[in-house]
């Protein structure tokens, strides 16, 4: 039973995710995996450039003070013969207390210092501080950061100036220390780092539930298959959202087909035992009538009509066979999984058969098929059902055989195959197309073809009928409704 | 006519070998593709008669080999299971016509008889070359509308001259379509066959219609009726 391979297949398929979970990731894990990478990396980045942002603009506001500081300080600075020092209420008073944390120099264009005040006393720059590189031109300024002998880190703001009766420039510097900036760059990093963590954390569970809310539809469907799988339950129910709709409409119809096709097989074999058996007894039973007739007289004519009853029931199970078998290719569940079949590559295909086996008859095939007409289902039912009214058509036309194939106004798939041929009589014409559902109920003698064709078009729920031709032979008439997918078209 | 049988199941191939040989066809038969294919290659036949499920090489594939290999004999398909999927498939590989089992012996001579005759171009069973008139499907010879009394042998003689009517048959290629290969094979036999269908056809010397192509065979070299006229191929 090939049959029930897809549902087993499918639901295989659904507990190897669970039983794989750890080693091949479930789709939770990587969406989770994929969003917390871009979510640490947007907070990270939005973390470094508010840092930086914040720092720059800390590091504004000390140029900015002390730059004032320089002004303060030039306004409190005399000089006399050389000589630098400041009017003491002037000045700020930090600059009179040792190690303040404000400190004033003047340097000569050579960076000589001329001029320290009393709180830098004791103050020594590191090598790298000695210097102001480049010394600020006249009326320029540079800020920067150096280093104490200590270690400590500290903001120097120079300014250049020309003094009245001196030639050479001098510079003006302030400096101050840097850690009370710092910390508050410290203080506001430490914050900063406080909320965004806050917020990836609570970004992170609303993923979460959104992850779990949006794959809900797929674990409930793992559970129906695996309810359907025990047999506590029949189908997938409704409710599924658009983008599953497909899927599960798909499923449904081939656990249906399935469910179909098992209980196809157990008739099929019940018919076929059945319509086996009549002829077997009708042959056994001429078969004794023989032995009797040979063994008591010698009557050739009743001999050979116990003969010609054993040939016609032979024909008759021959008969039986090739319909089952047919029956039995022929998929019965349309539209499985809709598989699109071209239309005029399969006409093509079995037109080139006929020209090559009717080809001493020399038909003038008129063939009209629309360009990309797609037939949904299996290809071998096409074939089937093209192929028996075709050949029907090419063994009782007489020189013409006309195939049209067309999408009609509803959307349903046409054929219409016609030859001119005697035709065939109305009243000839239900019985003709009569479907053998046991076998043995086929009248005699008659084809099997056209019988499997009802067959199929019937498990299409399509419908085939017969009429006059205008080339004087029959029209068969073909409708296959297209299958929608659950309100998916396309 | 030689034609090649190739069917795996040992009964059917029996009863289809006794059966072609006694409608007068020489025959070779095969049990599985390989062989089929072996014998299909190596011999020159005038149609062939395959199984589609054959062990080994199946049908389908030893059909398309055979093209392959430039093989151009008809071939007919015997299919068991009857469907058009496996009709097609087995007709674009490049068979020519097909018989669903269970079959009558009948059937597949008269399918054979056709397919030879299509081959050799003819679009009809009955040919006539001048007085002569040959039905091929009844297998009988008219001169002037009377029966022409021809053994078995005469007519395969005859039917081969004129399926190649207009071209030169050597003698070995005579010998190899007429006869099976145990048959004694001496040139002599075929000379006899030949004086004698010249005789029983014209019988007044008037109408010669066997030439003999010195030093490379026979040849039918009367004109094809224009009413039995020449398929298209």
């Amino acid at each position: 039973m090939t049959s029930s391979w897809p549902l087993k297949a499918v639901v295989q398929r659904s507990s190897g995710v669970q039983a794989s979970r750890g080693t091949r990731y479930s789709l939770r894990a990587r969406m989770l995996f994929v969003l917390s990478a871009v979510l640490l990396l947007f907070l990270g980045f939005t973390g470094v450039a508010l840092d930086r942002a914040y720092r720059n603009s800390v590091e504004a506001g000390a140029a900015e003070r002390l730059q004032v500081q320089v002004y303060l300080l030039l306004a409190a600075l005399e000089q006399e013969a050389g000589e630098f020092f400041v009017i003491e209420d002037i000045q700020d008073p930090r600059y009179a207390s040792i190690n303040s944390g404000l400190y004033g120099f003047v340097y000569d264009a050579a960076f000589v210092e001329m001029w320290r005040s009393d709180s830098a006393l004791t103050l020594s720059f590191s090598s790298r501080g000695q210097q102001t590189q480049p010394m600020p031109g006249v009326g320029e300024s540079v800020f920067e950061t150096v280093i104490d002998a200590t270690g400590e880190q500290l903001f120097r703001f120079s300014y250049g100036i020309l003094w009245e009766g001196i030639e050479s420039p001098f510079s003006v510097s302030v400096v101050e220390l840097a850690a009370p900036y710092f910390s508050e760059i410290r203080d506001f990093r430490r914050s900063l780092g406080r909320w965004l963590g806050g917020a990836a954390a609570l970004l992170l569970i609303v993923l979460l539930i959104l992850l779990r809310w949006g794959l809900r539809p797929l674990v409930r469907l793992s559970l129906e298959l695996r309810n359907i799988e025990q047999g506590s339950s029949e189908r997938l129910t409704a409710g599924y959202p658009d983008e599953l709709r497909a899927v599960t409409g798909n499923l449904n119809r081939l656990i249906d087909s399935e469910r179909r096709q098992r209980e196809r097989y157990r008739t099929t074999l019940a018919d076929l035992a059945h319509s086996l058996k009549t002829p077997l007894s009708v042959a056994s039973g001429s078969i004794e009538n023989m032995s009797n007739l040979l063994r008591y007289e010698n009557n050739s004519d009743e001999l050979d009509e116990q003969l010609a009853v054993i040939r016609q029931t032979l024909a008759r199970m021959a008969q039986i066979v090739g319909y089952q078998l047919q029956r039995a290719v022929t998929s019965q569940s349309p539209s499985t999984l809709a598989v699109r079949v071209d239309v005029s590559t399969a006409v093509t295909e079995l037109l080139a058969v006929f020209r090559k086996v009717y080809a001493d008859r020399h038909f003038i095939v008129d063939s009209r098929c629309e360009e990309g007409l797609q037939f949904r289902g299996d290809e071998r039912d096409l074939l089937e059902v093209l192929g028996n009214t075709l050949d029907n058509a090419f063994k009782y036309g007489d020189s013409q055989v006309r195939i049209i194939a067309r999408q009609g106004s509803t959307g349903a798939l046409e054929f219409y195959i016609e030859d001119d041929g005697p035709g065939i009589a109305p009243n000839q014409r239900d019985f003709v197309l009569q479907r053998g559902a046991r076998a043995d109920t086929l009248a005699q003698g008659q084809g099997i073809g056209l019988a499997v064709v009802s067959d199929i078009m019937a498990s299409y729920q399509g419908s085939v009928s017969i009429s006059t031709s205008d080339l004087g032979g029959a029209r068969f008439s073909l409708y296959f409704p297209q299958p929608e997918i659950d309100g998916v078209r396309d | 006519m030689r034609l090649l049988i190739v069917e795996d199941e040992d009964l059917l191939r029996q009863q289809l070998e006794t059966g072609l040989v006694q409608h007068g066809f020489i025959v070779d038969a095969a049990a599985d593709g390989r062989n089929g294919l072996y014998y299909g290659t190596e011999y020159d036949y005038d149609a062939a008669i395959i199984d589609l499920g054959l062990p080994e090489i199946d049908g389908i594939t030893l059909i398309e080999e055979l093209r392959r290999a430039g093989r151009t004999f008809p071939v007919l398909i015997l299919t068991a299971r009857g469907d058009w999927h496996e009709k097609v498939k087995g007709l674009n590989a490049g068979a020519d016509d097909y018989v669903v089992k269970p079959y009558h012996l009948e059937e597949i001579v008269a399918r054979v008889n056709a397919l030879l005759r299509r081959a050799a171009g003819f679009a009809h069973s009955s040919l006539e070359f001048g007085p002569i008139h040959i039905d091929l499907s009844a297998k009988r010879v008219l001169l002037n509308n009377e029966s022409v009394d021809l053994t078995a042998y005469e007519y395969k003689l005859l039917e081969y001259l004129m399926l190649n009517a207009g071209k030169v048959i050597s003698k070995a290629q005579l010998t190899e379509h007429l006869y099976a290969q145990d048959h004694d094979r001496d040139s002599n036999v075929l000379e006899v066959f030949v004086r004698r269908l010249r005789q029983k056809l014209d019988p007044d010397q008037s109408l010669n219609p066997i030439e003999t192509v010195r030093g490379q065979g026979y040849r039918f070299d009367l004109e094809l009726a224009s009413e039995s006229s020449r398929a298209e191929i």
